[in-house]
């Protein structure tokens, strides 16, 4: 689907605010020719009919009339044209930010956040003047210069045809200007998207170009990007800018000629003054719309530029197994969860094959820890349980329904996630432990923070659970933002959790303690963790050793240590590098 | 020079306007037919072109400045980092630097030339008038100003507050925004995407409530524009038709006083724009001079940094706390790092540990007590000038979205390839860099190659590594790392750095067999 095709697409969300609008805007001229009667009308009465002020006072009045109802209208579709605007905006930022959250966050891996960021607000409001102006426009620049010509040709076919001729001229040339200009549109757009990438990233990163002292270089960097930026900027004004010269220019000289031929008539008396001047007065008004067209043309190329980047992701389709619709709840709830990977495999597009197939069964209430190296493919096996990806091929089985056709929100209610690097919001400590339950007590809040280890902490903290913390948890130690995150876990109560090195920013005795907590909720969860430290692992009732995206040794603790391999190589260091 | 330049070229933009605006009062005498309707299209000609060079030069000359307005913020935003900036979210500081820059773009593009502009046509006008009658006069300039100003103030007020509104609201929006896209994997496992989409779409509509008012209040003095240009040529006719009886004017002059009256509203047509823009724009610019104002936590000494003859580092009595409410994170601390020691800092976490890197790399101020360095105090150090002893892979380094290289080529923007080589050998990563297609070129972070916790630190190992300081801070060096690749990097960092000092905060026991002294710290109530 080409940008001006989804554009045109989402057109029927305006509803009837946007035929409303070019309604209006239709009325609106009728009552502009109806005024440009009553003024030839009274100032050809009054210079050749030598009327008074008395004489003309019906249509002085009368035109008055004419003023109010043209204010009204114009307030009138101004506010409908927003609406028509609105109800894109609304709908299509809702569309985008579902269509997101639905390809999961592998699939949007490879987008940088602040382009999805600037798509999803600046790129939607970037469409408003494409449905509020530049449709509208585009329907009342047939059919008010049609109006006029009715009107003009009956009295006075010299100026109608004078008219009719140059009016094609208009938009030939704008057609021909604006042919170059969508390139350059969509490039401005990029650059734009680009250069708010690039500050992200640096406001992001300011501690460390001030650590390295690179901070000259970046002024560099920003002084480069702000400039091709303006050049970019400025090539799509200059267009923009020259194509509002073109027709001013053309509506100019078709006045002038207009102007020209009645003057020359009504000098030789070929015309009544009457009809010469309301035709000169309707003259400008043929044009106004088309000029118009020319402002807000630069809408429409805007709004393609901007729509380039909402069409990228909406085409990126959705999961299958995101898509997975059952109604009724696979799996019941209190029932234990057994979990199978059925020759399991994963291979990410752009990075090869990730996980070999892997045969592997995960009992209720049991606990597997998988080891190896970084890269080994132990987070693959993570997300494919979260439901991030689905298996390249093979399946993975919930006590005998493959996840792929179970809903996921169904699933994902049954399990609980603690990344490498947990993410904390914008909000109070509070709203981030109870993520997804809002409705939480206190006291179930202050449980799980315990069990975490945490709430000592939080309590000490001026503002409790109330503090609010910055993005990423900025204030807080890489432990305690962990430490927040189990506790958002061990909140939740899943029957399943999932960990990947959740405990990696912990020192050992703390380490120790989650563990304790952990025992302490219970025997009946399910436990998937990715752990280096060999006290985390020690008491798994299977370790899966991993390399290369292959599962080299399956065992426990003990069977693995009489073995021969990498487990008993890595354990001999794990003991030491414990503290 | 830029400077220089942007002043010429605004100046150039002035004298641009002054002669479009005096075409511009010529050109609303048009459709007066006795006078040659082509001459008189002249002067519409004209000055369409010199609308043309004029918007030209003014959106050149502002986009000049934006940029350099940008650059000017950014030299003001990384002495607050990270310190004052905690505070802020990333989203709200890019809308600042971002949005709210753009938005001074309004201020002299729809804000200040307008309204010269509008002055100098409206002086023309009354001369024009003036020739004739009087009363004309007084009736027109009254219209223009309850159209141009009176109305705009009016609604201006009005507009006020949901203006102001409409940016914190947008702001909000990018905050809430940038969380769906970050913690998308959190939102969905905790079932909380359909709050957050709840979230965003109660913005959109708040958003959206603050805009319509706008669009309203802006669509009513829009029609009062219109209105008023309409009943000013009405009262043209009403004033000049007895005039004509009294043959004070022409016959002629009716239709034109009246097509000129309707035009001249084209001159002020911009001014309830410019005036509702401008709430907007004073508020984007508070927001900026709000971080520009702030003053960093760390102050520069005024003098000269001395020039340190060693590198022995030396803590006296050093106490630290990041909130007074929060109590002290180090109290007292005493300990020496004589140049070519090898130091590890352990503890529990909360113990203060990382605070120490904070303080040496000048992060944060000290509370109390001393840093020396080589002798001198550290606060005696300009906070650049004291940095480039250091070098540091910490929890904080981020590696940024761009090639391997560029982010090692950071450290040392001279390195050659043969250093940087060395370098990722050493941090345990250039087997898995040459394992890349496109090797060192790779693209790394968001939009490129996603590293795992152990790579990425390796990277920014091997960066500080690069930086090839006298002093290297190592935070937690093994995170994300097996403990056979952590042991070989360590030794491989001893190794081949024998004379630097290395400060090692950790919290396993790998490494520490090759420590001159470990400290313990332990957690303050």
């Amino acid at each position: 689907m080409s940008i001006s095709d989804f554009l045109k697409s989402q057109k029927y969300l305006t509803g009837h605010y946007l035929s409303l609008a070019i309604g209006l805007g239709l009325s609106a001229g009728f009552l502009l020719i109806l005024q440009a009667w009553l003024l030839a009308n009274i100032i050809n009465a009054v210079i050749f009919e030598k009327a008074a002020l008395d004489d003309v006072y019906v249509w002085l009045l009368s035109m008055l009339g004419v003023f109010s109802l043209r204010a009204i209208l114009s307030w009138a579709a101004e506010i409908i044209a927003f609406k028509a605007a609105a109800e894109i905006k609304r709908n299509l930022r809702q569309t985008l930010h579902q269509h997101i959250l639905s390809l999961g966050p592998i699939a949007t891996d490879g987008e940088r956040s602040g382009e999805l960021i600037n798509t999803l607000i600046d790129g939607v409001e970037a469409l408003e003047g494409y449905y509020a102006r530049y449709l509208p426009t585009m329907s009342l620049v047939v059919l008010i210069p049609l109006s006029i010509l009715i009107f003009v040709f009956p009295i006075d076919w010299i100026s109608g045809l004078v008219l009719l001729v140059t009016a094609p001229l208009i938009p030939f040339f704008m057609i021909l200007i604006g042919k170059g200009t969508e390139r350059l549109n969509k490039k401005q757009w990029r650059e734009m998207a680009r250069m708010s990438a690039h500050f992200l990233d640096m406001i992001q990163g300011l501690s460390t170009l001030k650590i390295f002292n690179a901070s000259q270089r970046e002024i560099e960097t920003i002084r480069r990007i702000s400039t091709e930026y303006r050049q970019s900027t400025m090539s799509v004004l200059r267009v923009a800018f020259l194509s509002s010269l073109v027709l001013e220019f053309l509506a100019s000289v078709s006045i002038a000629i207009v102007a020209v031929l009645v003057g020359f008539r009504l000098l030789y008396g070929e015309i009544d003054f009457f009809y010469g001047f309301f035709a000169l007065l309707l003259a400008p008004e043929f044009y106004l719309p088309l000029r118009n067209m020319g402002t807000h043309y630069h809408a429409r190329l805007e709004a393609i530029g901007a729509a380039e980047k909402m069409l990228d992701i909406l085409a990126k389709p959705i999961p299958a197994h995101a898509l997975a619709n059952n109604d009724k709840s696979l799996i019941a709830t209190n029932k234990p969860i057994n979990i199978q990977f059925d020759q399991v495999s994963y291979a990410y597009d752009n990075r090869g094959i990730a996980l070999q197939p892997l045969k592997l069964s995960i009992p209720a209430g049991s606990r597997t820890a998988l080891v190896g190296k970084s890269g080994a493919g132990k987070t693959t096996i993570i997300r494919l349980l979260a439901g991030f990806i689905s298996p390249t091929s093979g399946e993975i089985k919930i006590n005998d329904h493959n996840l792929n056709q179970l809903k996921l929100e169904d699933w994902r209610k049954h399990i609980a996630w603690v990344p490498q690097n947990p993410y904390l919001f914008h909000g109070s400590i509070r709203e981030n432990i109870a993520l997804g339950m809002p409705e939480a007590s206190e006291e179930k809040i202050r449980t799980a923070a315990k069990l975490a280890h945490i709430d000592q902490y939080i309590q000490n903290l001026p503002e409790a659970y109330n503090t609010l913390i910055g993005e990423r948890g900025q204030g807080l130690s890489g432990g305690q933002i962990q430490r927040i995150a189990l506790a958002r876990a061990f909140l939740k109560d899943a029957p399943i959790i999932l960990l990947d090195e959740a405990t990696a920013n912990l020192d050992a005795e703390s380490e120790q303690l989650i563990q304790q907590s952990l025992d302490q909720l219970g025997q009946n969860k399910t436990l998937i963790m990715i752990a280096h430290r060999l006290k985390t692992v020690e008491k798994a009732d299977q370790i899966l050793v991993m390399d290369k995206g292959q599962v080299t040794q399956t065992g426990t603790h003990k069977e693995l240590l009489e073995e021969p391999g990498l487990y008993s190589d890595i354990s001999h260091d794990i003991y030491q590098s414990s503290l | 020079m830029t400077i220089l330049a942007n002043v010429s070229l605004l100046a150039l933009a002035g004298w641009f306007i002054t002669m479009m605006a005096i075409a511009g009062a010529a050109g609303t005498t048009e459709v007066n037919y006795f006078t040659p309707a082509a001459a008189i299209r002249g002067f519409a000609i004209t000055r369409t072109a010199g609308r043309y060079a004029e918007r030209l030069v003014t959106h050149e000359a502002t986009f000049r400045l934006l940029a350099s307005l940008r650059v000017w913020f950014y030299q003001h935003l990384e002495p607050l980092a990270p310190a004052v900036l905690q505070h802020y979210h990333s989203g709200d500081l890019l809308s600042r630097i971002r949005a709210d820059i753009d938005h001074l773009e309004n201020f002299y593009l729809r804000i200040l030339a307008p309204i010269i502009v509008a002055i100098i046509a409206c002086v023309f006008f009354a001369l024009f008038l003036h020739q004739y009658n009087d009363i004309l006069l007084l009736v027109e300039m009254s219209l223009l100003f309850i159209a141009g100003v009176l109305v705009p103030i009016l609604i201006n007020r009005q507009a006020k507050h949901s203006g102001e509104r409409l940016i914190t609201c947008k702001s909000d929006l990018r905050v809430t925004t940038s969380d769906s896209v970050q913690g998308m994997g959190e939102l969905l496992i905790y079932g909380a995407a359909d709050t957050q989409a709840g979230k965003i779409s109660q913005l959109t509509e708040d958003l959206l409530q603050d805009q319509e008012k706008q669009a309203s209040l802006y669509g009513i003095s829009q029609a009062a524009m219109l209105f008023c240009a309409n009943l000013a040529m009405w009262s043209m006719l009403l004033l000049s038709i007895p005039l004509l009886k009294e043959q004070q004017i022409s016959a002629a002059n009716i239709p034109m006083l009246a097509l000129f009256a309707l035009a001249s509203f084209e001159a002020i047509a911009p001014l309830p724009l410019a005036l509702q823009l401008l709430p907007e724009t004073l508020k984007s610019a508070k927001r900026i001079f709000e971080i520009v104002d702030k003053k960093p936590l760390i102050k520069e000494p005024k003098t000269a940094s001395p020039k340190p003859e060693n590198f022995d580092i030396e803590f006296k009595q050093v106490s630290f706390h990041y909130d007074e409410k929060q109590g002290n994170v180090l109290s007292s601390l005493n300990f020496k790092l004589p140049q070519g020691n090898k130091l590890a800092i352990i503890g529990e976490s909360g113990a203060g540990k990382t605070s120490v890197m904070h303080l040496l790399l000048r992060l944060w101020p000290i509370t109390s007590g001393e840093i020396t360095l080589g002798g001198h105090s550290l606060e005696h150090f300009h906070s650049d000038d004291s940095r480039q002893y250091f070098s540091v892979v910490s929890q904080q380094t981020l590696l940024f979205n761009s090639t391997i290289k560029r982010n090692l080529l950071l450290a040392n923007n001279n390195a050659n390839d043969d250093e940087i080589e060395q370098a990722c050998r050493t941090a345990q990563i250039h087997d898995f860099i040459i394992s890349q297609p496109q090797g060192y070129d790779t693209w790394i972070g968001e939009a490129g190659l996603k590293l795992s916790g152990g790579q990425s630190r390796r990277i920014a190992t091997a960066r500080a590594l690069l930086k090839n300081t006298p002093i290297l801070i190592l935070d937690e060096p093994g995170e994300g790392l097996d403990t056979i690749t952590e042991k070989k990097m360590l030794n491989a960092i001893f190794d081949d750095n024998p004379d630097i000092s290395i400060l090692m905060i950790t919290h396993r026991k790998i490494g520490l067999e090759r420590m001159d002294k470990i400290i313990c710290l332990e957690k303050l109530d």
